[in-house]
Formats: C-alpha cells, structure tokens, sequence
C-alpha cells in the first residue's frame, strides 16, 4: 500500500487528540461518545465484513457483534494506547469473522452484556446508504449489457473471467479487461459523487 | 490519517470483494482502507453496485456468434483485397502508359473517394502518406441490440441501429441525428453518426461527430471514438495525427488495445520514413 503519502503531523496529531478524547469518553460511558463511535466505525466494519463474508445477512449480525463488543471492551478501559483504536477494532472485527468461520462461539469476549446497549442507529448511516444505492443504479444504468453481464456474473455470482468469457462468448482476456474498466467506472462514479458527511468529519476533525 | 489517490483501492478492492487476495494482502488493504476515507468510499461504492446488481434482474445476453462470411460489414473486409488487386493492376497498366504518373489515390474503400473540403488532398504525397492511406481500417463495428428484459430504447436510436445494422449508413445518420440531446443514448448516436459519415466520406463531419464523443469524457464509446479518428487521419493522410489518436486508444487497455498497436508500429514506420525522405531530399538539393 505504498501509492498513499502522509499528509503531516498536525492533521495526524489531530486525529490522535481525537482518538484520545474518544476513548476517554467511552470510558466514561457517554452516549454521545458511542454515537460518535459509532458514526466512524460502523462503515468501516460492514465494508469490511461485506467484502469478507460476502453475504448481506450474516454482515448485518457481525456488525452488530464488532461494535457491541468494541463498545463493551472500551467502556471497560481495554484500550491502554488510545492512539490505536482504529487497529483495536480492525482487530476486534478480524477475530469475530474468523472465530465464525471457524465455527467457534460467536459470543463476543465479553458475555456479561450491560443492561444499556448502545444505540447504533444513525439517521445519516442511512442517508449514506441510500444515497449510494441510488448512485450505483445511477452506474448500473449507464454501462453497456455486456458490461452489465460481466459485473452482475463477477459480483453477484462471483465467476471467474474464464467462466464469464464462455457464456458469453468472449475471450477471457476481453472479459477482464471490460470488468477492470466497468468497475473502475461504476466505483469512481458512485464514489465522486456520494456524500460523506462522516468522512468529512473524520477528515476536517469538524463535526457534521 | 493519510491522504490517497485511491490507487491502493484501485489495485485491490476489486479482488478483496472477489476474494482473490490473499489473507495476507487482504489484512494489508484493510490496514490502509480503515485510515483513508478514498478507499473505503472506492470499496463502498463497489459493494454498492454488487448489492444493486443483486437486486436486479438478471441480465440475459446472448452469447456473441461468428458473424456469416458475406454479412455486412465484414463485406468491406471480404471485397478489400479484391479492389486492392484492382487498384495495383489499374497502377501497373498507367505505370507502363507514356503518360506521367499520377499521385496514388486508395480506392481500396468508398470512404477514401471524398475528402473531406476543410483539408483538401496534397497533390504531392509523399510514399509514406499514400501507405498511410491504405493502412486506414474503415471496416464498421457491428452493433449489438441489447437484449436485456426491461431495456427501453429511444426510437430514433432503435431506427438508426436498425438501419446501421442493416448497412444503410445515409438513413443511420438521418435518424441518429434526430436523438434527443440529453438521451441517454446521445453518445452513442454521436459515436454511430461519425462511423456512419466517416463510410459516406465526410470525413469533416465524421471526425466532428468522434470528437464530440471523445471531449464527453470517458465512457463506452470513448475507446471506438479515438480508434477511428486515428482512421480518419490515416485516410487524410497525416499519419502523425493517427499515431495520436493510436496512443490514446491503447491508452485505455480495452478491446481495440491490439489491433491500435499493431497499427501503430506501422504507422511510426512510415512516420520515420517519410522523416528520412524528407532529410535525404533536402541533401539532394
């Protein structure tokens, strides 16, 4: 992942003084803190556990799990270096999936859940989503049938370009190129244009 | 917090949702994607599409089948060879009459009988131009209807891809030019109207009509678009301008990415020798 560069210290100073005020806070055990938390981290997991799991049903339930877990592990002061939260709930999200598809209990470390779970639902999560959604049938709508095909067999069916050149009567190598471009199209389109007020938060430090 | 140019997404997000990374290489895009809002919006937006995609119907599409050896336009490709021959014999026959050579003109294609009045013929090409010429590839793309449930097609659009498809080019243009400009069709009308024109020799409007499509930005028909303006250079006999064109369609890696490049190391070669032409003409003087 070298083809990124570090913006400078302040704006990584700032989001360690953020980090650290957070988890102070969810230490403490403040609903607005968990709401905050919850504003960041919640995208971060489901696209996480979507990609992994690559299965809409089962993401919804490990989301739930990551995030009650994470919030049950801070409120109890489990994060010693506040500077690396995000790795602690990359971490926390990494063990559930694995622990499922190991078939392992799927019971969060923690089995004395608080009385008082945190609210996770946000209004603008799902504004975001919806927002998306409307974005990707905007994409959908412009790409060409074969182009069309060849996403729907690739992500929905999840065939190889081998398969996909077969029935449709393409070369493999057409059909990788066209998947490269269609879903570089589609993702620039919807990703330029959906708006992201929790990105803009995380990025400027400023509250949406 | 970094800052990115979605590159690490780009490289890897495709093949993340897919499945294809290894556990290793997957923990390492996620390392990078949890800090930069670029790469998560890329991976979201891909995840978006997929979930759409679900929800949709499936697409049916035929598979694509060789097209019969006399259909049109593989005509032009099957009848080339035999003007080619005509044209050499017709030049071997003036070469041995006592009158003074005239300039190669290709009549290999229709296209090549007009030119075009904003960039009138040289009277004097040079070797190296007039093979230019005969290297222009004019044969047309074929058009496939789409055949998905649910897909409306404007009328005017399905009129003049019918008559595209049919090999009648003058009504494809009289009808494509009748597309609404806002249609979600319009591109590909543009894209059509200009293949269509650049087959009746109006070159000035073929080449007007592919630039439109081109200064559109990228889409589908970008990569045909650059392709045949290259052709059009050819056919003008300004090789240097096709080698342009050639650049930016391999540019986009798609489906014309080699036969461009085999084209255009031809075209260099003549390039190169009309320079050496040009240097041993001026030594000579």
């Amino acid at each position: 992942m070298g083809d990124h560069t570090e913006t400078g210290n302040s704006l990584s100073g700032q989001t360690a003084l953020e980090d650290e005020r957070l988890v102070r806070a969810l230490a403490e055990g403040n609903p607005e803190a968990e709401r905050e938390f919850a504003l960041r981290f919640l995208p971060r997991v489901r696209a996480m556990l979507r990609a992994r799991s690559r299965n809409a049903d089962l993401t919804a339930d490990l989301v739930q799990d990551v995030m009650i877990e994470s919030i049950c592990a801070l409120r109890r002061g489990k994060l010693r270096e506040p500077s690396k939260l995000t790795a602690f709930v990359l971490a926390i999200a990494r063990n559930i999936l694995y622990s499922h598809f190991n078939n392992a209990s799927r019971q969060p470390e923690s089995l004395e859940f608080p009385d008082e779970l945190p609210d996770l639902k946000s209004v603008s999560d799902y504004v975001e989503l919806e927002d998306r959604r409307i974005l990707a049938m905007e994409a959908i709508a412009q790409l060409d049938p074969f182009d069309k095909a060849i996403l729907h067999l690739t992500l929905v069916e999840g065939l190889k370009p081998g398969l996909i050149a077969e029935r449709l009567g393409l070369s493999p190598d057409v059909v990788r190129q066209r998947k490269v471009r269609a879903t570089r199209r589609v993702a620039e389109f919807v990703a330029s244009r959906s708006q992201n007020p929790l990105l803009t938060h995380y990025t400027t430090g400023k509250k949406p | 917090m970094i800052q990115c140019n979605r590159a690490p997404a780009i490289k890897n997000a495709a093949g993340y949702i897919e499945g294809t990374l290894t556990v290793s290489q997957a923990e390492q895009f996620e390392d990078h994607y949890w800090n930069c809002p670029a790469c998560l919006a890329y991976l979201q937006a891909i995840e978006a599409v997929g979930d759409e995609l679900a929800r949709q119907p499936v697409p049916q599409i035929a598979p694509v089948r060789r097209k019969p050896v006399f259909a049109w336009p593989v005509l032009v490709w099957t009848l080339g060879p035999v003007a080619a021959a005509a044209v050499i014999t017709v030049m071997s026959i003036r070469m041995l009459s006592p009158h003074p050579a005239q300039p190669l003109q290709a009549h290999a294609n229709p296209a090549n009988s007009a030119q075009p009045s904003a960039s009138p013929q040289p009277v004097h090409s040079s070797p190296a131009q007039q093979a230019a010429t005969e290297l222009a590839d004019l044969s047309l793309p074929a058009f496939v209807m789409p055949t998905l449930r649910g897909t409306s097609m404007e009328a005017h659009f399905k009129q003049g891809m019918t008559a595209y498809g049919q090999g009648n080019c003058r009504d494809a243009v009289a009808a494509l030019a009748q597309v609404p400009a806002q249609d979600k069709q319009e591109r590909k009308s543009q894209l059509y109207s200009g293949l269509c024109q650049m087959h009746e020799g109006e070159l000035a409007a073929a080449a007007s009509s592919l630039h439109k499509v081109v200064d559109a930005g990228d889409s589908q028909q970008l990569e045909l678009a650059l392709y045949y303006l290259a052709q059009i250079q050819l056919v003008r006999n300004d090789p240097a301008g096709a080698h342009h064109f050639l650049v930016r369609t391999i540019s986009l890696q798609g489906d014309l990415e080699q036969r461009a490049r085999l084209q255009d190391r031809k075209v260099l070669a003549l390039v190169d020798k009309d320079r050496e032409g040009g240097t041993k003409s001026q030594d000579s003087k």
